[in-house]
């Protein structure tokens, strides 16, 4: 038995909106964000000298890139035909990173937002199974769950970037019921934020990118640890402007959503079940890393009873860990059914 | 003795759960569930017997858990055997008892006004009402698409798609997976004023292995079939067709109808005469009257697309495919866009 599992690489990979992960039997560890490039001509393709880039690197380079992030709100704005191309890259350069012994099979598990699965898995199945010898498609939050070890009396809010994820674990693999999806996440901050800051400064100069850097690095919710100080352009000058206002609104705007959801999905269950659940709220995500948010939906689900909300120790690898740790509990005799 | 038994349940729990995730993804590729006991009678017999420790367990503490573990096995149970021919014993309003059949007349009542604002011009808001949502899943492939995610993704594809002109106020009576009731999304046309009213649907025919395109306005059932799908897809609300019998005959030739059957003609024209280029099997049901509730309760033309059919698996597998979907959004843009613009030349043509 322990001659075969050296045969195989596990990986468990989780394709985000923003960022997609992947973890591997190997060790191997990687993240990069969910962009993917293609040069938009011969010109463009000597300026960057790759057929194809991701992440921040095709970010940066996007003048020169027919730029796509898949999976964005399940529904890809730009470059649709492309989008499972995309994909395809992603999870090629991903599987790469993970370097397979030649003779080595891949067996993964990939989660994806809980509301792209509904009407993109056969085209993720088929963008992904290129590169791997059997895989297994689940709902991102649930990998989360599964991950760290939460498959009973557990709810899973997973705060994206296109969405906010809510999975109810109760000893049994989620069912529809137990999943619910709202469109308040991180880029939604983003857009509430970009119009705060347009509103506080209108001769200011900055695009969308500047301000998720800024949130990304100075995110949080209810009492400030001190100015947050940022240096915008005005009239082509550099100025300093204090945003620390502006970003508490922002990160604040997606808190009631979240908070009613919660209580809604909670209150489901009856009263033995429910207490058990409010013991163990996990965050998960890149929007679990604003700071004081698990404190302050601890603090404003006080109404239903006193509960316990943490966010993971890691959100970018907390899917694709839970997603290899299902890979490598998967028994053989399923990955090769499928 | 005890940190044992609960780190034996815990396993089994997994045991359970990794199969489960097995067993959706087989869905998923439309494999039959239960392969694996055919090849490996023992270990089955050994997963079986931990299923029936499990479900014991569960039975047990039932009420903490609140749902049994073959909650998802039922779905696919009730949506396999599912077919139109059931759907009338659908109980009518699962879930929203709010409005009642005093509502009845209110609700059901025939525009007294002109429709003059919606001809050229005028026309602004244009409602996407995606059918199902929530609860209501609609009708189920074998490999568990649901046609409240498929109609939702091709909304927001239109929506997006109408968006871009620049000229038109879009709006979605649903965009979430949410469940809607149909007297809801009259009254979101009513209150947002809309111009025209464009409900999507996917078909489901049991019998038939085949892809068919129809596009609906509201009228007396045309046949025996599109009086099945209306009560299907009439099921939903708290009203049955007898409700309504009499206001079918009264609304004969009034303008939302004419104008609804153009609308109707030109998306049929668009979705058919493009999908057929792709799929030369595909059959143009062409445009059909059925009286469907969405349609008799807005006041502007009004029309429900079934665009695809999700009980053919080879169209299932196309609907999973974003590109098939925004090509669906695409044609039923091109079928709005025509009839608006004949509209507006006849406007220019009345004004010159
Ligand atoms: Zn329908």
């Amino acid at each position: 038995m322990k001659q075969k599992e050296d045969n195989i690489l596990f990986v468990g990979i989780d394709l985000g909106t923003s960022r997609s992960s992947i973890c591997a039997s190997s060790g191997a560890k990687e993240w990069i964000e969910s962009y993917v490039g293609w040069p938009k001509d011969f010109i463009s393709l000597k300026v960057v000298g790759r057929p194809v880039l991701f992440g921040s690197e095709a970010l940066q380079n996007r003048l020169s890139l027919e730029l796509c992030r898949p999976l964005e709100h399940g529904i890809i704005k730009e470059g649709i035909d492309r989008s499972e191309e995309a994909v395809r890259e992603i999870i090629k350069y991903l599987v790469e990173i993970s370097r397979p012994a030649a003779e080595q099979k891949i067996y993964a598990v990939v989660g994806v937002p809980a509301d792209t699965l509904k009407t993109n898995k056969l085209a993720i199945r088929r963008a992904v199974s290129e590169f791997v010898h059997s895989l297994m498609v689940v709902s991102d939050p649930f990998a989360v769950a599964y991950g760290m070890n939460l498959l009973n009396n557990a709810l899973v809010i997973d705060i994206g970037a296109g969405t906010t994820d809510f999975c109810i674990m109760h000893g049994a693999i989620p069912t529809e019921e137990d999943q619910k999806t709202i469109l308040t996440a991180g880029d939604y901050i983003d857009n509430q934020l970009y119009s705060y800051l347009n509103e506080k400064f209108p001769n200011s100069k900055f695009n969308k990118n500047m301000v998720r850097q800024f949130k990304e690095q100075y995110s949080f919710v209810g009492k400030s640890s001190g100015e947050i100080r940022v240096e915008l352009p005005v009239d082509g000058k550099p100025v300093i402007h204090d945003i620390t206002n502006e970003i508490k609104r922002a990160c604040e705007s997606i808190l009631p959503a979240i908070i009613e959801t919660s209580t809604e999905m909670i209150a489901r269950f009856d009263p033995e079940f429910q207490v058990k659940i409010k013991g163990n709220i996990v965050l998960a995500g890149g929007g679990s890393l604003i700071r004081g948010i698990a404190a302050h939906i601890q603090e404003a689900l006080k109404v239903i009873g006193s509960c316990t909300v943490v966010s993971v120790d890691d959100p970018l690898y907390a899917g694709s860990f839970g997603a290899l740790k299902l890979a490598q509990d998967m028994p053989v005799k399923y990955w090769e059914s499928l | 003795m005890i940190s044992m038994i609960f780190r034996k349940r815990k396993h089994r729990l997994k045991e359970s759960i990794l199969r489960g995730v097995f067993e959706e993804n087989l869905k998923i590729l439309g494999k039959p569930p239960f392969r694996i006991s055919e090849r490996m009678p023992l270990s089955a017999k050994k997963i079986s017997l931990s299923f029936l420790v499990i479900l014991l367990f569960i039975l047990g503490h039932g009420n903490s858990l609140n749902l049994p573990l073959f909650q998802e096995k039922q779905t696919i149970a009730s949506s396999s055997t599912k077919n139109y021919f059931q759907a009338p014993e659908i109980p009518f309003a699962l879930y929203d008892n709010s409005a009642n059949l005093s509502d009845a007349k209110a609700f059901l009542k025939i525009p007294g006004v002109p429709l003059s604002r919606t001809f050229g011009l005028s026309v602004k808001t244009v409602m996407i009402d995606p059918g199902h949502g929530g609860s209501q899943n609609g009708t189920i492939g074998k490999m568990g698409t649901k046609e409240k995610d498929i109609t939702l993704d091709i909304a927001k594809r239109l929506k997006m798609r109408l968006d871009k002109y620049g000229r038109y106020n879009v709006i979605m009576t649903r965009e979430n997976d949410v469940t809607l009731p149909l007297n809801k999304r009259v009254a979101l046309a009513q209150s947002y004023k809309a111009d025209m009213f464009v409900s999507i649907h996917v078909n489901y025919l049991p019998s038939r292995p085949t892809n068919i395109i129809e596009t609906y306005y509201f009228g007396s059932p045309s046949d025996d079939t599109t009086l099945k799908l209306a009560e299907r897809e009439n099921a939903d609300s708290q009203y049955r067709l007898s409700d309504f019998r009499k206001i079918i005959e009264k609304i004969g030739n009034t303008l939302k109808y004419q104008e609804s059957k153009k609308l109707a003609a030109s998306i049929q024209k668009s979705l058919f005469s493009n999908i057929s280029k792709e799929d030369g099997n595909v059959q143009n049901k062409g445009i059909k009257t059925a009286p469907f509730l969405v349609l008799l309760g807005v006041d502007v033309p009004a029309v429900l697309a079934e665009v695809s059919c999700l009980s053919n698996s080879k169209e299932e597998m196309k609907l999973n495919n974003e590109t098939h979907r925004e090509n669906i959004a695409h044609y039923l843009e091109k079928g709005i866009l025509d009839y608006l613009n004949k509209g507006e030349a006849s406007y220019e043509a009345k004004r010159r």
